[in-house]
C-alpha cells in the first residue's frame, strides 16, 4: 500500500477483516456439525423449519390482510383472532431456527448487509401485526365496519412487508461476501 | 422403470387425455349434456398436471438415449421445443378449465357458455394439435418408418412449418433462465410467494374442517381457493421455468420425484374433495359444525401433502445426483 503516491485514497487497497468471534462460533461443535454433517437432520433440516415458520406466519398474516381488505367478505372477521396464536407459533419456529441458522454460518449471515434489511423488515412487520392484534382484534364490541376502518392502512402495510421480508430473505443466497470465515 | 420407460408410459395421458377432453367437450356442445361439459373440464386440469411431470421425464429419457446409435440430436430438440409449446398451450387450458369450473358452481342451472367456455374450447383444441404434433416429433427419434422427408429434420407438413416458427429453442430457453442469478432469485422468490398463498388459503380451510376454529362457517372460507389456485400457478409457473433451465439438475435428484408425486397425490386429493359428497356435506356448515369423517380424511391428507411437498421442495438442493443411471 503506497501512501500519497496517487490521487485515489490510500485504503482502497484494504479490505475489513470480519470480527474474530465470528471464528469463534464457527469453531463450535454446534456450527461445524450443523454445517458439515452428513445427518439430513443438519442444517437443511434447520432452514426446513424456518421455511415451516415462515409459512404459518406469513401465510395465516397474509389472510387475515387480505379479509381486511375486503377479499372474501363472507368470512366473520372477529374470529380471525385466533389465527394469531398461529402467527406467533410460526415466529417462535423462525426465532429459534433462524438463531441456529446464524450459529451454523455466522459469517455468512453477520457481514451480509442483507441479513440486517431483513431483521429490519421483520421487526416492522411484527410491529403491524402487533399493532393489527391491539388496534383491530382486541376490541370485541367492534363492528366488522369499524374492525375494517382500523385495519385496512395497517393490512396493506403487513402485506408490503412481508413481501420484502420474504425478498430479503430469499437474497440471502445471493449476497453474501463470505459463506465461512476467511482464512 | 427408467426414464425412458417413465417417459413412454406417461406421455399417453397429455396427448390422449387431451383428444378425449376435447371430444367430449364437442359432444357435448351438439348434446347439450351438462355432465359432458364438466367432465371436459375436469379432464383438462388433470391433464394439464400430467402433462408437467410428462415433459419433466422427457430430460431423463434424453439423457438414456442420446448416445444410441442412429439416434439425432436435432430430431430430440425438435421434439423438445414442440413439447414445450404444447405444455404452454396445457397448462392455459387447464387454467381456464379450472376458472369455469368454479363460475359454475355459483352460477344458475345449467351454467351458460361465456367466455371462460369459448377460451376453454379455443384452447383446447390448439393443445390437441400441439399434442399430436408433439407425438409425431418424439416418435420420429426412434422411429425413422413413421418420417416423410428425406432430410430429418424438414418440416414436410404446412401444419408443422407453421407451428415450428413458434417453438422455442430448448437450449437457449434454458441459458435465458440461467444467465441472471437475480432471475433465478425473483423465480424463487416467487415461489415463495406463491407457498405463502396456497398455505394459508388450503391451510384455514383444512383446519376449520378437522374441526379447529369453528367459528368460522365453512362456506366463506372456501371462498379463497381461488387464492389458493392463484398460489399454485405462480408456483407452478416458476417451477417449470426453474426446471427448464436446470433440467439435468432436478431430473437425478429422488427428492423433486417425490415431490412430484406428492403434487399429483393432492390432485387426486381435490379430484376426491369435489367429486364425492365431501364438498357438498361442507359447504353449508355453520360456526359450531363439525365435519363428517371423509371430509375431515381429506383435510387431514391435503396439509400432511402440502407439508411433505414444502419439505421435499427444500430438500431438492442436498439431494442433487441422488438418481444414478447405469448403463
Amino acid at each position: 500500500m503506497t501512501p500519497h503516491t496517487s490521487r485515489k485514497s490510500p485504503v482502497r487497497e484494504m479490505s475489513l477483516v470480519p470480527p474474530l468471534f465470528l471464528q469463534t462460533i464457527e469453531d463450535t461443535a454446534l456450527s461445524t456439525w450443523l454445517r458439515e454433517s452428513e445427518s439430513p437432520f443438519a442444517f437443511y433440516f434447520v432452514l426446513l423449519f424456518h421455511t415451516f415458520g415462515l409459512a404459518l406466519l406469513v401465510g395465516a398474516n397474509v389472510i387475515v390482510d387480505l379479509r381486511l381488505l375486503g377479499i372474501a367478505r363472507a368470512i366473520p372477521l372477529a374470529p380471525m383472532q385466533r389465527l394469531f396464536r398461529i402467527m406467533w407459533v410460526g415466529f417462535a419456529i423462525n426465532a429459534l431456527s433462524g438463531v441456529l441458522l446464524v450459529i451454523a454460518y455466522p459469517t455468512k449471515s453477520l457481514t451480509n448487509p442483507d441479513f440486517y434489511v431483513k431483521l429490519t423488515i421483520i421487526g416492522l412487520a411484527i410491529w403491524v401485526m402487533y399493532k393489527l392484534r391491539t388496534n383491530v382484534f382486541a376490541d370485541a364490541t367492534l363492528s366488522e365496519s369499524e374492525m375494517t376502518a382500523r385495519g385496512a392502512k395497517l393490512a396493506k402495510w403487513s402485506l408490503l412487508l412481508w413481501f420484502a421480508a420474504i425478498t430479503a430473505g430469499r437474497l440471502l443466497a445471493y449476497t453474501y461476501k463470505y459463506l465461512t470465515y476467511p482464512s | 422403470m427408467n426414464f425412458v420407460h417413465l417417459h413412454l408410459l406417461l406421455n399417453h395421458f397429455p396427448i390422449l387425455g387431451t383428444v378425449i377432453g376435447v371430444g367430449l367437450l364437442l359432444v357435448s356442445l351438439l348434446g347439450k349434456n351438462q355432465d359432458l361439459r364438466r367432465a371436459s373440464l375436469i379432464i383438462f386440469p388433470a391433464m394439464a398436471l400430467m402433462a408437467i411431470v410428462t415433459f419433466f421425464s422427457g430430460t431423463g429419457a434424453q439423457g438414456a438415449i442420446q448416445k444410441a446409435p442412429g439416434v439425432s440430436d436435432a430430431l430430440i430438440t425438435r421434439h423438445q421445443g414442440a413439447a414445450m409449446l404444447a405444455l404452454l398451450f396445457m397448462e392455459i387450458t387447464g387454467a381456464i378449465s379450472l376458472i369455469a369450473l368454479w363460475k359454475s358452481r355459483a352460477a344458475p342451472r345449467p351454467p351458460r357458455w361465456d367466455w371462460s367456455m369459448s377460451a376453454v374450447l379455443l384452447f383446447s383444441l390448439l393443445t390437441a394439435a400441439l399434442m399430436a404434433r408433439v407425438g409425431t416429433t418424439g416418435g420420429d427419434i426412434r422411429h425413422p418408418e413413421i418420417r416423410t422427408g428425406h432430410e430429418e429434420v424438414a418440416e414436410s407438413s404446412t401444419f408443422g412449418k407453421i407451428v415450428h416458427r413458434f417453438e422455442p429453442s430448448p437450449d437457449k430457453f434454458a441459458e435465458l433462465m440461467t444467465a441472471s442469478k437475480w432471475w433465478w432469485a425473483f423465480m424463487m422468490d416467487m415461489h415463495f410467494v406463491g407457498l405463502v398463498l396456497l398455505i394459508g388459503s388450503v391451510g384455514i380451510l383444512d383446519l376449520r374442517m378437522l374441526g379447529f376454529a369453528k367459528q368460522f362457517p365453512i362456506e366463506p372460507l372456501h371462498r379463497l381457493v381461488p387464492f389458493a389456485m392463484f398460489g399454485f400457478g405462480l408456483n407452478l409457473i416458476t417451477g417449470i421455468l426453474a426446471f427448464t433451465g436446470m433440467s439435468a439438475f432436478y431430473t437425478y435428484d429422488w427428492a423433486f420425484w417425490m415431490k412430484m408425486l406428492a403434487i399429483l397425490l393432492l390432485g387426486v386429493n381435490v379430484a376426491a374433495f369435489y367429486l364425492t359428497d365431501a364438498f357438498e356435506s361442507v359447504a353449508t356448515l355453520g360456526p359450531g359444525q363439525d365435519a363428517p369423517p371423509l371430509a375431515k380424511f381429506i383435510a387431514a391428507t391435503s396439509l400432511i401433502l402440502w407439508f411433505a411437498v414444502i419439505t421435499l421442495g427444500r430438500y431438492i438442493q442436498p439431494y442433487s445426483d441422488t438418481i444414478t443411471v447405469h448403463k
